[in-house]
């Protein structure tokens, strides 16, 4: 039975410090919080800091968890208020519908893989020169980082994890309005089409970027860097296949889920009928 | 027994459907639905319980009338100006000048005097002051005609929560067509002239403006009797005999309407998203 848990981080202390810099000690706490042994199930979680004075760590898992040692370290131990909110994750996938509508968030990792990169870096340039048989040469995993090429990414594969984003409601112009900034308007559709999945189409869809983020750590303090490109979306989504939506939702999204990428969460859409 | 209001059914079809629309402002309201004993609270927005005793009281019902008509209809508030809360804070001294009972009795069972003696209670009561709700209520034409007439010369004295508490004019809006939500929807923005003079400069600070903003809509919270409600209040009144107080509950729906300003020359940008709440995925888990 999955949960969804929420933990307060207070960015003052010398250990969140340590989890605001490297996914890896965040990996490393939220593994610490599952009874069960580490490879029963892969975790899946988020830092949302929508107020970057009080961040919050976002976690799915499937076993309850326990996150008295984050907040004894990372939190505030002693304050007032829920430190961590666990809760049953079930209620959210009885909602999943085909047709229903959901306001999404989605911290990711958009990557391409390409066997012949166009610079490649010293690294490839020496793997590239190992291999013998070019042909059967493995892929390089290489970020998007671009927002145009991260919004694609993302779009060109909303249909295989189970939703469509719709079309953003925008009202046209009024009239006469559309000559006088031809040119705002010429780029606007430019931007529109790159964002758009199908480069073809260039109706805009209701996501955008929320955030983006290259950070890089090294395991253990030593060796190669890792580096991971990390982009949140926020927008509306319609579910088309609940089945596969449900599997994205408990699975995560795409690269790098033991680094804070692919969590989706759905929240309801605000009713507050707009104008 | 009178039914619970969240069975009354729909609309069943255009011409047989009215809602009354009443404005409930003053300078103190107070609606308590829990508030017992020396500690007498009040809810964010007028209850049914108070809206019904302020419509028998108008028509004149006695005490321990039946209220089954009133409790028919369905209602729906929207908070126009939600005010803010007020304690007031009492110490109430037993005029008989006996010290007041301790928790303990003595061995013949009877409560002993506090020592040291102890004469007053302390009561805190609590009002909302510069609150604006506009109820609608949605029922057949003939009963909303007769209650208001009723209103426009009530037989009973007409309070907006408590007897303490009496309500500025206009209190009646009038007789709408339409459903609950589309009245409420549509109505314009009740506050005073002042309070959306106060409301514009507070938002112009807020947004960091050198005058105040004039939004064209503004957001208000609205409660109404839905029969698949996600959340129940216990604050329909099944007789208002003192001595035999029971409630019933029913099913509410929360929600937040844009309402029409009012302003004769609105600012071009709307307050709308620029305020939205951050996105909080525990809102789908129940509670």
């Amino acid at each position: 039975m999955p949960y969804l848990s929420r933990i307060r981080i207070n960015p003052l202390r010398a250990e969140s410090r340590r989890y605001l810099e490297s996914p890896r000690a965040v990996h490393g706490a939220v593994t610490g919080g599952l009874p069960g042994s580490a490879s029963d199930e892969r975790p899946l979680w988020r830092m949302d800091s929508d107020d970057p004075h009080r961040p919050h760590l976002i976690v799915l898992t499937r076993s309850r968890p326990d996150w008295s040692h984050i907040v004894e370290r990372a939190g505030w131990p002693d304050a007032e208020g829920q430190h961590a909110l666990v809760r049953d994750y079930a209620p959210l996938l009885g909602l999943i519908a085909p047709g229903r509508e959901f306001c999404f968030r989605l911290t990711a990792n958009p990557v391409q893989n390409s066997p012949s990169p166009v610079s490649p870096t010293a690294a490839q340039r020496k793997r590239i020169a190992a291999e013998q048989d070019p042909a059967r040469r493995r892929g390089f995993r290489m970020a998007h980082r671009t927002a145009a090429e991260q919004l694609r990414w993302f779009l060109q594969r909303t249909e295989r994890w189970g939703f469509a984003v719709p079309a953003s409601r925008t009202d046209p112009p009024a009239a006469g309005l559309s000559a006088e900034c031809a040119p705002a308007s010429d780029a606007l559709s430019r931007t529109a089409t790159r964002s758009s999945p199908d480069r073809t189409d260039p109706t805009p869809r209701e996501v955008r970027i929320t955030a983006r983020h290259r950070r890089t750590f090294a395991k253990n303090g030593r060796g190669p860097r890792v580096v991971i490109n990390s982009v949140t979306y926020e927008g509306r989504l319609q579910v088309t296949d609940a089945e596969a939506l449900t599997h994205h939702l408990l699975n995560g999204i795409g690269p790098a889920k033991a680094y804070g990428c692919g969590l989706l969460t759905l929240a309801p859409i605000k009713g507050g009928a707009p104008g | 027994m009178s039914p619970a209001a969240s069975d009354v059914p729909d609309r069943a079809g255009p011409g047989d459907r009215a809602v009354l629309v009443l404005r409930l402002a003053a300078p103190l309201q107070s609606w308590g639905a829990q508030g017992a004993f020396n500690v007498r609270d009040t809810r964010p927005e007028p209850t049914k319980s108070g809206v019904t005793g302020l419509l028998a009281a108008a028509l004149g019902l006695p005490r321990g009338a039946p209220l089954d008509e009133l409790l028919a209809l369905r209602m729906g508030v929207r908070a126009d100006v939600p005010g803010t809360l007020l304690r007031d804070y009492h110490a109430v001294s037993d005029f008989r000048g006996h010290p007041l009972p301790q928790a303990g009795v003595s061995a013949k069972g009877v409560q002993k005097p506090t020592a040291p003696a102890k004469y007053t209670h302390v009561t805190s009561r609590y009002y909302l002051q510069d609150a604006l709700f506009v109820a609608a209520l949605e029922g057949p034409p003939e009963l909303l005609n007769r209650l208001v007439a009723a209103l426009r010369a009530p037989h009973f004295f007409l309070a907006l929560g408590r007897r303490s508490c009496p309500p500025t004019q206009p209190l009646v809006l009038g007789i709408e067509n339409g459903d609950l939500e589309s009245v409420l929807r549509g109505l314009p923005w009740q506050a005073s002239e002042r309070a959306k003079n106060s409301y514009a400069r507070k938002l112009g600070r807020r947004r960091g403006l050198d005058g105040p903003f004039r939004p064209a809509t503004v957001p208000c919270s609205v409660t109404l009797e839905h029969a698949d409600g996600d959340d129940v209040l216990q604050d329909v009144p099944l007789t208002f005999d003192p001595h035999d107080r029971a409630f019933l509950g029913r099913r509410v729906r929360q929600e937040w309407l844009r309402v029409h300003t009012g302003f004769s020359d609105p600012d071009a940008a709307t307050e709308i998203e620029a305020d939205q709440d951050i996105h909080d995925p525990f809102e789908l888990l129940g509670r």
